[in-house]
């Protein structure tokens, strides 16, 4: 099976969120950049495919800039990926997630693709628009928020749950299609020092956004940060029920949240 | 932007859902006059969903009758919505803040050539183009974006907006003529639904208020007396990923960077300490509250309010308060 993984370096969770000059963006100024929490989480179900299916292939393909780019993309095969596509972000110009879909759609359309998984969303942005307007694109049918993804080889097909707010729902769907994984693996694997020495030789595809990829639609205006938190308000009590009656009646009379 | 805005109309126990009359008011909001709102449904019983549109001061509803779309994959869905659309001369399309929203705003960014916003909390006009406002980062900051030209989707954030009140109007109902949809998307298949993995009571996605344990609470037994607080609250139960890592309750309870993100009306955080992997999955939350026995806990420094002491005490003493506050 040909797995071709989408994948987006964002600031590690711990960065400390500064607004760039101009205040519409983030200042990514000194910021470490990794592989988004659930393309982290992507990546490992593809591997995990690849090892129970012979003959796969895990291609990791990324949009962005240098250098965080190409790091992830190390840091991917490092761990498992056999082939890497960069896709070469248009300098100077601000991107939208439909462009960056856009560019990606272009890659993936002219390499083998029986599967292609993304995060459901990335923790920066947090948009989630990629793989749908993937399937759009590459005219696949696609499904957001799949866990418990797994492979039938009795009938080709995948089975998966779509985690909706109502529960769930239960699919099987023959290759190809897109998924956006909400799946959590808390011990993905790590990679190993050689592989990760091995890595940093590693090929990676150069594959241009394309000079002819329609303007953004969508504009950033503003990032702003909350104001500091000022901490919470303690409680005062000399016995528990002294606590409890006093923040359900905050609760209530204050702040408003139940009736 | 003043013409006429679809409301993407999502069905719950065989009504309009919570996240679908968000919608309608912020297109109310919008300034649309009754005859400019106009609603969607898709399912062959759709006729008392589509009046309750009308209740909401919604004049106009599309109905997509094909069956097909029971189960097939939202992209089926999405050609229908594009469909409406066209038909009403619409240039805004709203949904509510669930996972169909979010799903389907991709689709239609490229079906309907439109530009397109998820998770968004504020929404106002900026002479031709729409200005809206969204959490990123986890909540922990938060963008203003523009969107331009002659087609804007937006996909709403739950609990973002009140519900629209009454103003009702008596709806035109009309069938959509059906699409064509391509083979390939009608070949995967749902075969079962699940109701709620999070257990009983309301999901973690649409729920307005989280009850969430951490390790504080020691072991699986203990979680119970969280369950119980939210059960006298009505409220949905999570975890800290120390709980779900311990196998205490499954990964569906996880809140936080890699489990679920979740912005309720109320938020109480009981035996956690406030990892930033945990925090970026609760900080959009309107109050949040904490209760822990170290008062230097990182929790207390982005709650509302706090408890500090032990939780085993202070937890079962809330949930009988409530109780006690709920039967009066
Ligand atoms: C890549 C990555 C992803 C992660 N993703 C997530 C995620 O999605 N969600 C998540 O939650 N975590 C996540 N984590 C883990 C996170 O870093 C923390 O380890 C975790 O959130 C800690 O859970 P906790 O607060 O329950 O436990 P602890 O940090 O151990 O805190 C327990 C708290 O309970 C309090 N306590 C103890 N006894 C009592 C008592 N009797 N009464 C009151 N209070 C008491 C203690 O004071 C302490 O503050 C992730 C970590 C990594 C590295």
């Amino acid at each position: 099976m040909e797995i071709v993984v989408c994948i987006k370096p964002v600031p590690e969770a711990e960065t400390r969120l500064r607004v760039a000059p101009g205040g519409a963006t983030l200042d990514a100024e000194g910021v470490k950049f990794v592989l988004a929490g659930y393309d982290e989480s992507a990546l490992e179900q593809a591997l995990l495919l690849k090892e129970a299916l012979a003959g796969s292939k895990v291609h990791a393909i990324s949009f962005g800039p240098a250098p965080r780019t190409e790091e992830v993309l190390r840091a991917a095969v490092a761990l498992g990926a056999d082939l890497a596509t960069w896709v070469e972000s248009p300098s100077g110009s601000a991107v939208d997630p439909i462009q960056v879909a856009r560019a990606l759609a272009g890659a993936i359309a002219a390499i083998p693709h029986d599967l292609v998984l993304c995060g459901k969303q990335a923790g920066d942005d947090e948009a989630g628009l990629v793989p749908s307007a993937l399937g759009e694109l590459l005219a696949l049918p696609d499904f957001g928020s799949v866990v418990d993804l797994r492979w039938d080889p009795v009938t080709a097909r995948f089975k998966f749950l779509r985690s909706t707010d109502a529960g769930g729902e239960r699919w099987e769907a023959a290759t190809p299609c897109v998924i956006g994984l909400q799946q959590a693996w808390n011990d993905p694997r790590t990679a190993k020092l050689p592989n990760i020495l091995k890595s940093r030789k590693a090929a990676i595809a150069k594959h241009p956004a394309g000079p002819d990829l329609p303007g953004a639609r969508s504009e950033p205006q503003g990032f702003e940060l909350p104001a500091p938190r000022t901490g919470a308000r303690l409680i005062e009590y000399k016995s528990p029920q002294e606590a409890a009656q006093t923040l359900v009646r905050i609760l209530r009379e204050e702040a408003k949240v139940f009736p | 932007m003043t013409g006429p805005i679809l409301i993407v109309g999502e069905v719950q126990n065989g009504h309009l859902s919570g996240p679908t009359l968000e919608a309608i008011s912020v297109a109310r909001s919008l300034g649309g006059s009754p005859s400019s709102l106009v609603g969607f449904v898709a399912g062959h019983d759709s006729r008392s969903t589509a009046l309750e549109f009308g209740r909401f001061g919604v004049s106009h509803v599309w109905v997509a009758r094909d069956p097909t779309l029971d189960s097939a994959p939202i992209a089926a869905l999405a050609l229908y919505i594009a469909a409406a659309a066209t038909k009403a001369g619409a240039e805004t399309i709203l949904v509510g803040g669930t996972t169909l929203g979010r799903d389907l705003m991709g689709r239609l960014a490229i079906r309907w050539n439109a530009a397109v916003a998820t998770g968004v909390t504020e929404v106002r006009r900026d002479g031709a183009a729409l200005q809206v406002r969204r959490p990123i980062f986890g909540g922990r900051a938060t963008e203003t974006r523009r969107l331009d030209g002659a087609h804007v989707a937006l996909a709403l954030r739950p609990h973002a907006f009140p519900a629209p009140l009454d103003a009702p109007v008596d709806p035109v109902i009309e069938d959509l003529p059906s699409v064509p949809l391509p083979a390939a998307w009608l070949a995967p298949r749902r075969t079962g639904t699940e109701t709620s993995a999070e257990g009983a009571g309301p999901s973690l996605g649409d729920a307005s208020i989280v009850v969430s344990g951490g390790r504080g609470v020691r072991t699986a037994e203990n979680f119970q007396l969280v369950e119980e607080l939210a059960a006298a609250l009505g409220a949905a139960v999570g975890a800290s990923r120390a709980v779900t890592d311990a196998g205490w309750r499954p990964s569906s309870y996880q809140v936080g960077q890699t489990g679920r993100s979740v912005s309720p009306q109320l938020y109480l955080a009981v035996g956690i300490s406030g990892a930033i992997q945990h925090l970026v999955g609760m900080l959009s939350s309107r109050v949040i509250v904490a209760i822990n026995s170290d008062a230097s806990a990182p929790i207390f420094r982005v709650a509302d309010y706090g408890i500090v002491g032990d939780l085993f005490q202070i937890v079962p003493a809330l949930t009988a308060e409530v109780r006690r506050v709920r039967a009066l």
